[in-house]
């Protein structure tokens, strides 16, 4: 039976309008009669019509800070929702076993950090790239998540390098003539700056090394979901500990996430007008003090809820893989491949 | 029956100033269904969390099964086989499920409980598969929980629980934002659950729903002590007792030219019939 029965207990009954019975009024009040009411102060009771005719209305282009970190962040947060539905296509990597990927990609990145020779680096990033084909991940996406990185890892680093200053060597082009005897300092600078042809193919060289190690790291991670990748780091005999560290962590920066989106959500909602630079710091000050206490006081909850379920301090993580024929394939393949780069990039095979 | 949980003259202060239960003499038999009832910030939160050994009294004493609970037999680096016993014999379904949902999948989440109970690999799997099945949530099985809904959350949280086959569930706010749907899946899910003969203790101020899961109801005041401890009907039949407990309150809304005035329970929408006189 549902708890319906209060329409028995229906009690008191219909006042009209005007009765000056503290509830009523109150009530009235909420109903939008504007007079008279004691719970509603008079300021409260006015209502403006529309914007004052003096309004102007300006379209501003530029985010705030905290605008804009916020965006950045739910942008990082949507792409990795992108990345758990790229995991469940059905696609070359996806069928892989996940041990196989992790320890396939640590090797792979490992003889390509030793490979020298742009011609097989260039062969190594085509096949990821053929990788990412076979495993249905738009490659435009693709390019996108690893180039993003590459300027800011390897290409401003780089940089100098590119110049007689630091590779002397043929000249490609002529940065600027500083004339005989030019200093910086306490060091002699030639008298010609140019860009070398060693210098580029250095930088080069160094560049396409750097993207197919992230093109490699990029496909683990997208074609792999992120229980499975942690789970894997225990056939690699990474602790327990760490494993659930990283997986508790991965599971609770999204409700925190959430908390913080809320947070601006509730204060632009109530914002009228924009605030100095340094309001808005300290109000963020405040609210990441704010998600600390939080996380703290959740934390503990959370604990409770992994003790109640009997947890005893004693980690215990399922992982059950089936290995088929194609992992030993897979695995064989990257093993082979990487032991011939290593080979190669030891002068001990000659191509 | 017999006596699982004794709480004499229990009291909980938090940070030695603020009372959340005060002197709570209570009993609890196998296979009862009780209802806690109480209004925000009553203590029945609290009183959960004691009979789950979470949190221990600060005076009085509580015992489950037979053995006094303190917080040196639970809180200890040692393996402690009643502790064990505990853990696998009584389970708590949080009010927050994003503190019960720590794993990253759901399956994960499910596959926790019998993972702690040191089943075979094999039991594991075929328990959480049966669960999954039984709450027909299949469709859940890969999903991290910042992927479910509300209620989703909820069903999955009931599975987790219900995976270590504890004989006793507590039960913090259970229908709390969940649709109308949701909660008469709920509500059938513990009836059965106590047509099995599991002892079920749930904390709620959802008068809707509590003759329906429970016999027994315990209304724990707003001064956090136990008003009254009784069958179901005599307290839901009890109006002063409910007002004074905060469960109810007098309400007046207005339906067209209709203004009526009736009693309302903090919970969901509610059915009621008009009165014939007109607002002019």
């Amino acid at each position: 039976m549902l708890f319906n029965y209060w329409i028995s207990l229906y009690i008191i009954i219909v006042t009209p309008f005007g009765v000056q019975s503290p509830t009523s009024s109150c009530f009235l009040g909420t109903l939008g009669c504007r007079t008279g009411n004691p719970m509603i102060p008079d300021w409260m009771q006015k209502i403006e019509i529309g914007p004052c005719s003096c309004c102007t209305v300006s379209i501003g282009k530029k985010k705030g800070f905290v605008q804009k970190a916020i965006s950045d962040l739910f942008t990082f947060l949507e792409e990795c929702m992108v990345n758990d539905a790229i995991a469940q296509r059905k696609g070359l990597l996806q069928s892989l076993d996940p041990r196989v990927k992790v320890v396939s990609m640590i090797l792979l990145i490992f003889a390509v950090a030793m490979t020298h020779d742009i011609r097989l680096l260039a062969i190594v990033y085509v096949l990821t790239l053929i990788c990412a084909y076979l495993s249905k991940v738009e490659i435009g996406f693709f390019l996108k998540r690893v180039w993003v990185f590459i300027p800011i890892f390897s290409g401003i680093i780089m940089i100098p390098i590119l110049f007689n200053v630091f590779t002397p060597g043929d000249a490609l082009v002529t940065v600027a003539t500083l004339g005989p005897n030019a200093h910086l300092g306490p060091f002699a600078l030639p008298s010609v700056i140019t860009i070398t042809v060693q210098g580029t193919m250095v930088a080069l060289t160094f560049v396409l090394r750097v993207a197919t190690c992230v093109s490699s790291a990029v496909l683990l991670f997208l074609t792999t979901p992120r229980d499975l990748i942690f789970k894997s780091l225990r056939s690699l005999k990474v602790p327990k500990v760490y494993v659930l560290t990283m997986d508790m962590c991965y599971r609770y920066i999204f409700l925190f996430a959430d908390t913080v989106r809320g947070f601006y959500t509730a204060k632009k909602s109530r914002s009228i007008k924009s605030l100095p630079l340094i309001e808005e710091q300290k109000w963020v000050g405040n609210r990441i003090g704010y998600t600390l206490v939080k996380a703290l006081s959740m934390s503990e909850k959370v604990h409770q809820a992994m003790i109640s379920r009997g947890f005893t301090g004693d980690i215990k993580i399922l992982h059950r893989y089936s290995i088929h024929q194609r992992d030993y394939v897979a695995c064989v393949s990257v093993f082979a491949l990487s032991i011939f780069l290593i080979l190669v990039s030891q002068n001990l095979v000659k191509i | 029956m017999e006596t699982i949980f004794d709480l004499r003259d229990v009291s909980y202060t938090y940070i030695k100033r603020f009372d959340a239960l005060k002197n709570v003499t209570l009993s609890f038999k196998a296979g009862e269904q009780t209802a806690i009832l109480g209004a925000n910030g009553s203590g029945k939160s609290t009183l959960l969390s004691i009979l789950n050994a979470l949190t221990y009294p600060t005076s009085g004493e509580f015992s489950a099964f037979g053995m006094p609970i303190k917080e040196e037999i639970f809180d200890t680096l040692e393996d402690n086989e009643y502790a064990r016993f505990f853990r696998k014999k009584v389970g708590f379904l949080f009010q927050n499920p994003d503190i019960q949902l720590f794993s990253s999948t759901v399956f994960d989440e499910i596959a926790f409980g019998p993972l702690q109970l040191d089943l075979p690999p094999d039991e594991v799997q075929k328990r959480t598969e049966e669960v999954i099945a039984m709450l027909e949530i299949e469709n859940l099985r890969t999903r991290a929980p910042h992927m479910l809904s509300g209620g989703e959350k909820k069903k999955v949280c009931i599975a987790s629980i219900l995976s270590t086959n504890p004989d006793v569930l507590l039960l913090d706010e259970p229908t709390g934002g969940l649709d109308p749907r949701s909660q008469i899946w709920l509500i059938e899910v513990l009836q059965d659950l106590a047509k099995a003969g599991k002892t079920i203790i749930t904390a709620t101020h959802d008068l809707d729903i509590v003759e329906q899961i429970s016999t027994r109801a315990i209304v724990v005041g707003e001064d956090h002590t136990i008003h009254v401890d009784c069958d179901c009907a005599s307290v839901l039949g009890n109006l002063d007792l409910l007002m004074a407990a905060n469960l109810i309150h007098r309400h007046m809304h207005r339906h067209g030219k209709l203004l009526h005035e009736h009693l309302h329970a903090h919970s969901q929408e509610h059915d009621h019939e008009h009165g014939s006189s007109v607002v002019e």
